[in-house]
């Protein structure tokens, strides 16, 4: 339940100093992409912040969104989320179990009505009554819908409850609709991947706490932060890509020497993520820098596009309509930005000689 | 797949981003002097390669202090050899690097005792004192 004293105090009083919510705060706001003057701020927020309860439900999900945001290391500045905030409901990781349980998400939502968060992983199916995913003898419909209706906010992680994800993917049996379908009176954040970099979760819980708002979001309902930018501006095999130079298959020289993937079906011009600059597992790597192109799966319809081994301008789906508009406004400005940035040079060289 | 000595080939390549992040501590440190108004880079969010980074270290060089904090994990901070110009460098899981920042101040924030860990730090001595019988 959410305490009644301010994480200030309450962390205080367990020793831990005001100096780690600055470190926190820092590590915030270079993964927001804020400036480095903003921790102050942030700091200050959290620490009069109360405990922020949250309620998580999920539905057609595979679990990999919770073993995202858990994923087990040494305690360290990534693990204060998990004091700043009360995870009342959870049913994989909450010890109770059964009407128990469910109390707990009932107690939740009466104890701090209007104040709450609830996270949702997975899509919702809506055929045949939503009959295909119950919890407690409820469809997820129903929970989701009485869940949701005293919430402060919600917020869809994870592609299949931001977009229908797999679930979701053609034929769809079972109707599934991401939660933006369902709930439209309440703001609601997308955090869409397959699963969501952890840093993009705890990272918008962080701001919630310390500005009490929503962040800046793109079209997609996403924040901007994490979804600013196509995972091909920031990828560092972006300059073979300008000089042209393409790994044809997975075992040719070019991909032994580490070339563009876009030929072997990298969906990075058209995806928007921060897999490129906050990476995995603790920052050591990307799809990408592993050898594999990128998948697309934050982006809407990703198991529908066409192929995950077919180039996009060849690709089977319409990678226009797949993409969607920004996405493909902003590759192409990036395509744009490339050509003035050689264009640029050039002038540059030549001036320069 | 993709031999993984071929992911980082950048990564040991001089950019010439270090002297650009030069220049601009350049800036905000003239106008530290000038009004007394701190300023900070955050190096996560810019391009640097490991070269870039280890050549704009070599660059600043080390001073007269070096800290480190233990505190959810390791944070170092020093300051250059161009005082007022601070690197702090915090560790997060394994002992990776979680956030980096070039701050030009006086002092950076991260060192200075917050009030309420001063005023609990009194209530906890004062009750020490209390039951201790010297």
């Amino acid at each position: 339940m959410s305490d009644k004293k301010t994480l200030g105090e309450m962390l205080t009083e367990r020793g831990v100093s005001r100096r780690s919510f600055l470190k926190y705060a820092s590590y915030t706001a270079s993964i927001m992409a804020l400036p480095p003057t903003a921790a102050t701020a942030i700091a200050q927020g959290i620490a009069g912040a109360r405990r922020q309860s949250v309620i998580w439900l999920s539905f057609q999900e595979c679990t990999g969104c919770t073993e995202s945001i858990t994923r087990a290391h040494a305690p360290s500045i990534e693990d204060l989320i998990f004091d700043f905030i009360s995870l009342d409901y959870h049913h994989t990781l909450m010890n109770a179990s059964g009407i128990a349980a469910e109390e707990a998400r009932e107690q939740a939502m009466k104890d701090n009505a209007g104040e709450y968060i609830v996270v949702v992983d997975g899509s919702v199916p809506l055929k045949d009554d939503g009959i295909y995913s119950t919890i407690a003898g409820i469809t997820n419909l129903q929970m989701l819908e009485e869940t949701c209706k005293d919430a402060f906010a919600v917020i869809a992680v994870g592609s299949c409850a931001t977009f229908g994800g797999i679930p979701g993917a053609n034929p769809n049996p079972t109707g599934a609709v991401p939660i933006s379908d369902i709930i439209t009176d309440k703001p609601i954040i997308n955090i869409s991947g397959c699963p969501p970099i952890p840093e993009a979760m705890t990272g918008t819980i962080s701001y919630l706490l310390a500005f009490g708002a929503i962040p800046e979001l793109d079209h997609l309902g996403r924040p901007k932060a994490f979804f600013g930018e196509a995972i091909h501006d920031r990828c560092y095999r972006r300059p073979f890509y300008e000089r042209g130079m393409f790994a044809k298959s997975f075992d040719d020289e070019g991909a032994r020497q580490g070339w563009c993937l876009f030929e072997v079906g990298c969906k990075g011009p058209v995806t928007y993520n921060a897999c490129a600059t906050l990476k995995w597992n603790g920052g050591v790597s990307f799809p990408i820098q592993s050898g594999h192109g990128c998948l697309g799966c934050s982006e809407p319809g990703f198991w529908d596009m066409g192929g995950f081994y077919k180039p996009l301008s060849t690709a089977t789906g319409d990678p226009l309509k797949w993409a969607g508009g920004a996405a493909v406004a902003g590759a192409a400005i990036g395509v744009a930005s490339a050509a003035m940035a050689r264009t640029k040079r050039n002038k540059v060289l030549k001036e320069g000689k | 797949m993709t031999r993984d000595s071929a992911a980082p080939c950048l990564s040991d390549r001089v950019t010439g981003m270090a002297l650009s992040v030069f220049t601009e501590i350049g800036h905000l440190l003239e106008t530290l002097a000038d009004s007394g108004e701190p300023g900070s880079i955050d190096l996560r969010s810019l391009p640097l390669s490991d070269a870039d980074r280890a050549q704009l270290e070599e660059a600043l060089g080390h001073g007269e202090v070096r800290a480190e904090l233990e505190l959810v994990g390791e944070s170092e901070v020093w300051e250059t050899s161009y005082p007022g110009v601070w690197w702090i460098r915090h560790r997060g899981a394994g002992g990776k690097i979680a956030t980096e920042e070039i701050s030009i101040c006086p002092i950076p924030q991260i060192l200075i005792t917050h009030p309420a860990d001063i005023e609990a730090a009194a209530s906890r001595l004062r009750k020490e004192l209390e039951t201790t019988h010297v």
